[in-house]
């Protein structure tokens, strides 16, 4: 009888696998035609397959363009009821595409988002920083022209540096990247700080406080928890990012960041405006 | 039994639980119970009676979660930052966790015969005293059941289950600051005696974590589900853990990969303090290989010793006070 429910389960999960690589399919398909009527006819029948399977809140990316008119950007920012301060991408086992990592980044730029986190949990993007600053630089010149990279000027923020502060710039991002170091390995060394701390005499036990930890753990006063996180990728999991700092993040899953689009960033932030915190209440 | 809905599975899901289980099945699950109140909205109910169904959808819960061979759940009861909402609230769930738990003891037979070991996790100390007490009754009478385990997060948050291990752990001067470890602070943290949860289901349709469990469901499996609480079924549950069989491998391998950066920086942090050690205090002569190796080694069992020791004295404090709170309610 176990080798029976093995077989069916072994047939269930073929097919889930199947219903996946279909999902993905049409999604590239769909994208390369970008015709209305053909992707209305393939998004009718794939809505009563994609209902059948009762799947988690994930967002099937809409058909669009890869590059969208960056006279939009800014005025699409302004239309949403709230923008996040701060967003993490984190790219979840996927092997990461610098060109599609910066368009987002430059995409969120232009949209007014302030602070951008990059993580991957296998710290590819730490070891690669310049070349994703370069990467990046080179997507802010191709997308946004000369005229729009001076208006929105960015800053990399390498482990360790302070924000300083700098000439009034009319909109000025912030890039970060971030690897499993930064979660419970820094929660670690903040602790054996404030041990060495009460070690020395300096601070008693009571002295310790989600207030003190939070103030140590922070990079600088000024940057905010991260308020959205978009992860990109097959793994259901936040692998490590930021612990301590994603007590409110709302997590958004899309399927890959390979060709993503900006439409697909898009309806992700239109996703965020509509999302009610209680904070408790 | 009122934690725990009596009753079997009917056919049909007895085969799908069968066929489930057939698969790799997730050993700790942890469950938001979101949407009470929307619920209660919904049906044009009080929302007191949006609690007590939650409540009930909870037994009902853990009763499939048995059926499923799933052996540990941990839950979130109440949160700190819930403290916030109108007092008439706060006290309604007061009295309903009150109620739940005095009804629990006089269920104990039922416990020992199933095996249940209720463990809360949170600051009790921010709790009513009475409260406090029928809380400290129903652990400490259930504490040496090993059969299936239920976690209830009450005046918890994350934040302060971290904060409050670190606090602990330099307090006694048990242990160096050098001995600070994720390992270790894992293990100082309220959920020390469990298992990181396998998978974590939010219900409602929200999809943060809201300060529950961060440290622990780093690499766990997230499943965001729109259903209210109140109206969770057994298909939602099996969907969850479909989802977490999806995720398993590449899960799997990511926490291995966790882990062995984490020995490797053990084992550099291990090697850098013997190098300090030595400097400071060593003769001046260099050892050889040999003579380090063995060093490395001592050094690692004393700091192994040291903070076995520590641990048996933070759980030794814990299980203190829960006894004092029962003995002060037997005088009362």
């Amino acid at each position: 009888m176990v080798h029976v429910y093995e077989f069916m389960w072994r047939v269930l999960h073929v097919l889930l696998h199947i219903h996946r690589t279909l999902i993905t399919l049409f999604r590239i398909r769909l994208r390369n035609w970008n015709g209305q009527l053909w992707s209305r006819a393939i998004a009718a029948l794939l809505v009563p397959i994609a209902l059948s399977f009762p799947k988690q809140k994930k967002l099937v990316p809409a058909p669009g363009k890869r590059v969208g008119r960056r006279y939009r950007w800014g005025a699409d920012g302004k239309s949403l009821e709230k923008l996040p301060d701060h967003i993490g991408l984190l790219i979840a086992e996927e092997e990461p595409r610098y060109t599609d990592i910066a368009n987002l980044v430059v995409w969120c730029m232009a949209v007014g988002i302030s602070y951008i986190s990059v993580y991957d949990n296998h710290g590819v993007f730490r070891r690669n920083n310049s070349r994703l600053m370069e990467e990046i630089l080179k997507q802010q010149q191709e997308l946004l022209g000369l005229e729009g990279s001076k208006q929105h000027s960015v800053e990399f923020l390498s482990n360790g540096t302070d924000k300083q502060d700098h000439q009034v710039l009319s909109c000025q991002s912030v890039v970060k990247v971030l690897s499993p170091d930064d979660g419970k390995l820094r929660i670690v060394q903040a602790a054996q700080e404030l041990c060495r701390a009460v070690e020395q005499m300096e601070k008693t036990a009571k002295d310790i406080n989600v207030t003190v930890l939070d103030s140590l753990l922070r990079e600088s006063k000024t940057t905010p928890d991260p308020d959205l996180v978009l992860k990109f990728g097959p793994v259901e999991s936040t692998l490590g990012f930021l612990p301590w700092h994603i007590r409110l993040t709302e997590f958004i899953s899309l399927p890959s960041h390979v060709d993503v689009s900006y439409e697909d960033l898009f309806s992700a932030l239109q996703h965020y405006a509509s999302c009610e915190q209680r904070l408790g209440k | 039994m009122s934690w725990i809905r009596e009753g079997e599975l009917n056919l049909i899901e007895k085969l799908s639980a069968n066929i489930l289980k057939a698969g790799p099945m997730p050993k700790h699950v942890a469950f938001i119970m979101d949407g009470n109140r929307r619920y209660a909205r919904k049906r044009q109910v009080e929302r007191q009676e949006g609690h007590t169904q939650g409540f009930d959808k909870l037994a009902e819960t853990l009763r499939w979660c048995l059926n499923l061979s799933i052996h540990e759940v941990t839950v979130y009861a109440f949160s700190i930052e819930n403290f916030k909402r109108s007092k008439d609230e706060v006290d309604g769930l007061m009295e309903l966790a009150k109620q739940k738990f005095i009804r629990l003891l006089e269920e104990q037979d039922n416990l020992e015969k199933h095996g249940v070991c209720i463990r809360v996790l949170g600051d009790l100390t921010l709790l009513p005293l009475d409260l406090q007490q029928h809380i400290a009754r129903a652990v400490v009478a259930t504490r040496t059941h090993n059969k299936c385990f239920l976690n209830v997060c009450f005046a918890y948050t994350s934040r302060h289950e971290i904060a409050n291990a670190m606090a602990w752990g330099v307090e006694q001067g048990l242990i160096k600051s050098s001995d600070v470890s994720e390992a270790l602070l894992s293990r100082c943290l309220y959920s020390s005696n469990s298992p990181n949860p396998d998978l974590l289901i939010r219900t409602s349709g929200e999809v943060r974590l809201s300060d529950f469990l961060l440290w622990q469901t780093s690499h766990s499996c997230l499943v965001f589900q729109s259903v209210l609480w109140p109206e969770y079924s057994f298909w939602n549950l099996c969907d969850a853990i479909l989802q977490y069989q999806l995720n398993h491998r590449p899960l799997q391998k990511a926490r291995d990969q966790h882990r062995e950066g984490q020995a490797l920086q053990q084992h550099e942090a291990d090697r850098a303090c013997l190098a300090d050690l030595l400097q400071h205090h060593g003769n001046g002569k260099p050892l050889d290989a040999q003579r380090r190796q063995e060093a490395l080694l001592n050094y690692t069992a004393s700091r192994e010793e040291r903070v076995q020791d520590f641990l048996g004295a933070l759980q030794h404090k814990r299980d203190s006070f829960l006894t004092d709170l029962t003995s002060q309610a037997a005088l009362a």
